[in-house]
Parts: C-alpha cells; sequence; structure tokens
C-alpha cells in the first residue's frame, strides 16, 4: 500500500482506532508526568495487570457485569485498597505492589483456564486490547474520561503539583494531601481500566512512562513539560499506526516502538546538550 | 504577652504509642523559641501537633487565633522531605505558599506575584528566581523554602532542621537571616534543630526533647553546664567565646 492509500484506509475504516488511541496516548502521557514525578512507575503497571484481571473475571459464568464495569470496579477497589497498604510501614511498599502485580497476572491466568465461554486466544486478544477493533462505545467512553480527567486536572492543577512535590507542607497549609492523592489515583485508575480496555496493556503502561520521560529530558519548565509528554503521547499513535499498517506489524507495539524512539533521540539530544 | 500555643499537660504519639507526655508549655507572640533534641524524641511530632496535622492523645492543645484570623504557620520542611525530580523554578516554588489564599479554582493574580517577588528578596534570592530549585546549592535553596514560607504571610514561622548538612558559612548565614526576620520583621519563630549549637546564641527560651525527657526555660537557665551535664550523663562546659556561647562536651577521654 502506497503512503495515501495507508493514510485513507486508517481514516475511512479505522477512524476510532486512530482518534482513540490519540486520546489515551495523550491522557496516560499526561498523567504518567505525575507517576514518574511521584516515582509509583510500578503502580502504573500493577494497575493495568489489575484493570486487565478485572475484565478476565466478567468472563466467569457467574458474573453478570460489563467489561468495562468489571474492569473499573477491581481497578478503583485495587487503588483504594493499595493506598491503606502503601501507607503503612510494615512491609515494602515495592512488595506490595509486586504481589498485586503477580497475584493479578496468575489470578488471570486461571481465570482464562476455567472459562466456558469462547476461546482463550479469543479472550486474550479482549484482555489485552486491540485497536484496530475500537469500538464506538468504547470510544466515546474513553473520549468522556478523557474530557472529565483533563477538566479535574486543569482545574486543579496547583493542588495536585503541589501535593506531588511537597505534600508535607500542603498539608501544613490545610490541603487534604490524602484526599487528592486519592482523587489522582481514582483518576489514573479509571484512565487505565477504560483505556487498558480499549487499547491494551502494552499501550497503557508504556505511554504512562516513555512520553513523560522524554519530556524531561528535552525541556526544562513544569508546564512544558506537562505539554510536550502531552503532544508526544498524542502524536506517537499517528506514526505509529502507519508503521504498522506500512509494514504489517501489531499496532500496540509498534506505537510503543515509536513513542520509545522519541525517548531514546531526546536522550541523545540531552547527552549533546551537556557535553 | 500573648500566648499563642498552650500545651496543657499533653499526651503525644501515634495510635497505642505514646512518643511524649505530661508536656505542658506555651508560646508567645514574638518568641524565638527552639526545640532541641535526637532524631526520633519527639520534636516532629510535637511539631505535628502544632502544626495541626496530629491530634494530641490526652490534654490539651490550644492555638489561639490571630488578630481575627486562625493563627497562620509558616513551615519550612527539612530540605531532603522534598523530591526534586521535577525542574520547578525558585518563584514556582515560593508561589505554592500563595496556594491556601489564592483558593481552589482560582490562578495566581498580580498581587500574589509581587508577594512572591517581595519574599524572594527578602531573603536575598530575589535573582535566582527563574532558577531551577533542584539546581540550588543548600543554602539557596533553604532561601527558597523560607520565602514560600513567607509568602504566605504566616504569624509563626516554623522551621525543621534548617542548617541540616550545610557548609560552616551557609549555616551561619542561615541563622542570621532567621534571626533578622525575628527581629526585624518581629515574625514568632519556633526553630527545631538536633545541634545545640544551632540555637545557643539565637533563640530566647528553648525546649530540650529527648528521651522520656522534656525541659522548657530561657535560653540561659535551660543550657547550663549542671542542667546539660546531668542531662547528657557527660562534662559538659558552657563557655564564651567572643561574646558567643560555646558548648563543649567532654568524651571518654576526659576532655
Amino acid at each position: 500500500m502506497g503512503t495515501n492509500e495507508i493514510i485513507s484506509t486508517i481514516i475511512a475504516e479505522f477512524s476510532y482506532a486512530l482518534y482513540g488511541s490519540i486520546i489515551v496516548g495523550a491522557l496516560c502521557a499526561f498523567l504518567g508526568v505525575y507517576i514518574v514525578a511521584k516515582r509509583v512507575v510500578f503502580l502504573g503497571a500493577v494497575l493495568t495487570q489489575v484493570s486487565v484481571l478485572g475484565l478476565a473475571i466478567t468472563f466467569l459464568p457467574f458474573m453478570m457485569v460489563s467489561h468495562t464495569v468489571g474492569s473499573l470496579a477491581v481497578t478503583i477497589l485495587s487503588v483504594i485498597i493499595l493506598s491503606r497498604l502503601l501507607t503503612g510501614k510494615k512491609i515494602p511498599k515495592d512488595a506490595v505492589l509486586g504481589f498485586v502485580f503477580v497475584f493479578s497476572i496468575a489470578a488471570r491466568i486461571l481465570i482464562m483456564q476455567k472459562t466456558p465461554k469462547v476461546e482463550v486466544s479469543e479472550i486474550e486478544n479482549l484482555l489485552r486490547g486491540d485497536i484496530l477493533f475500537v469500538t464506538p462505545e468504547l470510544f466515546y467512553m474513553m473520549l468522556g474520561v478523557f474530557v472529565a480527567a483533563l477538566a479535574v486536572h486543569g482545574s486543579f492543577f496547583k493542588e495536585f503539583t503541589y501535593i506531588s512535590f511537597d505534600a508535607e507542607t500542603a498539608r501544613t497549609q490545610g490541603f487534604s494531601a490524602n484526599f487528592w492523592e486519592m482523587l489522582f489515583y481514582i483518576i489514573a485508575a479509571i484512565v487505565i481500566a477504560v483505556a487498558t480496555h480499549m487499547v491494551g496493556d502494552i499501550f497503557v503502561f508504556g505511554f504512562l512512562v516513555v512520553p513523560p520521560l522524554a519530556a524531561m529530558l528535552l525541556v526544562k519548565r513544569v508546564k512544558s513539560i506537562f505539554l510536550l509528554s502531552f503532544f508526544i503521547g498524542a502524536l506517537a499513535p499517528v506514526f505509529g499506526l502507519f508503521l504498522a499498517f506500512k509494514f504489517d506489524f501489531p499496532a500496540s507495539p509498534t506505537i510503543v516502538a515509536v513513542a520509545s524512539a522519541v525517548l531514546i533521540l531526546a536522550w541523545v539530544l540531552n547527552v549533546l546538550r551537556h557535553r | 504577652m500573648t500566648p499563642l500555643i498552650e500545651f496543657q499537660n499533653a499526651a503525644l504519639g501515634y495510635g497505642r504509642k505514646m512518643v511524649l507526655q505530661n508536656i505542658s508549655f506555651t508560646i508567645n507572640a514574638g518568641d524565638y523559641f527552639g526545640m532541641v533534641g535526637p532524631n526520633g524524641a519527639g520534636k516532629t511530632t510535637l511539631l505535628r501537633v502544632i502544626l495541626g496535622t496530629l491530634k494530641p492523645l490526652s490534654g490539651e492543645v490550644k492555638i489561639h487565633a490571630h488578630a481575627t484570623e486562625p493563627l497562620r504557620f509558616g513551615y519550612v520542611p527539612q530540605r531532603d522531605t522534598i523530591d526534586y525530580i521535577m525542574p520547578y523554578t525558585a518563584q514556582e516554588v515560593v508561589m505554592m505558599g500563595r496556594y491556601r489564599q489564592i483558593g481552589i479554582f482560582h490562578k495566581p493574580q498580580k498581587h500574589d506575584r509581587d508577594i512572591v517577588l517581595e519574599s524572594l528578596q527578602h531573603v536575598d534570592i530575589a535573582d535566582l528566581r527563574d532558577w531551577p530549585f533542584k539546581d540550588l546549592s543548600g543554602g539557596q535553596k533553604q532561601r527558597v523554602l523560607i520565602a514560600r514560607a513567607l509568602a504566605s504571610k504566616p504569624a509563626v514561622l516554623i522551621l525543621d532542621e534548617p542548617t541540616n548538612g550545610m557548609d560552616l558559612s551557609s549555616r551561619i548565614a542561615i541563622l542570621e537571616l532567621i534571626h533578622k526576620l525575628h527581629e526585624q520583621d518581629r515574625l514568632t519563630v519556633i526553630f527545631v534543630t538536633h545541634l545545640l549549637d544551632d540555637v545557643a546564641n539565637y533563640v530566647k527560651r528553648v525546649a530540650i526533647v529527648e528521651w522520656n525527657f522534656f525541659q522548657v526555660g530561657e535560653i540561659d537557665d535551660v543550657l547550663t553546664e549542671k542542667n546539660l551535664s546531668s542531662l547528657y550523663q557527660m562534662p559538659v562546659q558552657v563557655t564564651h567565646i567572643d561574646g558567643s556561647k560555646v558548648i563543649l562536651a567532654g568524651g571518654p577521654r576526659g576532655n
């Protein structure tokens, strides 16, 4: 296929995939700046696996809830439980996260083995998300999450950044660090749950980490980091989808590879700038 | 003297863990109050109760209103509790001190930016306002954090280990700056440190916070050879060099 033909095919036949991956990429990249700044990158990985487990649970014969509701419920519940476990001092935080991570994967595999509904490979595809077959319902739900998450973050940007930078002092000024932290993680849980259902865990986790890191290397102002990360997150899926069609690659890994190429380029530029 | 903070037979701690008990003292308006003790003895617990982020287990702690509004604290945390991964500029950090006054849903206005600049000028680092906070020296970082506390227009300035990890010249400069804020601006200052030397020549009243021991008094009454030798179970000498108080502790070699 020629370049024009690929572009027209993507726009005409895979518009939900294109626009869906753009909004997921941009939103995950924006939230990812906080995830990286708070040094809770592993939490991002854990929540993507928890949301996949939530999806898997909906395949059990006695579960009568939709995939999205199941994924959202399990992810939000996990965030609430984790917020309690991660503030304790008896067990190391990374050990708690490691446990939830491996438990989510193991439980998902066990559930899949016992589900009679359809072939395991089909379930695996659904669990992993498939960009090319995004449904209009899922796209519009993601669009709603995108608008709501950005509206909350736009309205409370100074509160979120203050808590992220220095929660102790913010608390002395009357800000409830627990409230703002919980609000942040619940928004992150909703975004991750819906986005993972839509585009898969590799895409979501990749965009929570890679564009923020690239932006941090390229610009030196906090607002610029958020903006640049957002735009890398929005543009990488466009080029990634194009390359996936051009070379017949799977879409999600190609999109993450494009974002990773931007990160490597940013790192090289950063090294050259400081020589 | 107007009392601002009053502890009346308070017990402090976390859950069932008691850290300090039978604590009674008052901090008055215009005080320069030091809290000295080793790490883990309860200084931070005391601070949290004063700042209102921890409730006493028993007893009473009164935080009196200042003029018509609740007592406003300007808190300067330990520098190492802040994560420097994001490149906030010095003035962005100081602006955080205004967030409470700016309020939810509102953005900083010219009035807030003026106060931020004024605060930076007050601690002599206005020229560093566009520098990334994380790239500043320890002393400069401390000045930014003090400016942030001042930007909130506090009645009481609380500093937690402000000279920790500083070289001698930076340490003296910060001690002099805090002294200036107390003397010139008439700020009530609470200074928390594990170094007796930091408070010996600056504060007016001091609390010694040790394991199972709490003593409050005028600096000259508390920092006596007899009292300190008894407290630390070693010979302690309090002498003066060029008008400054110097505390010397005798070690096992009998010096």
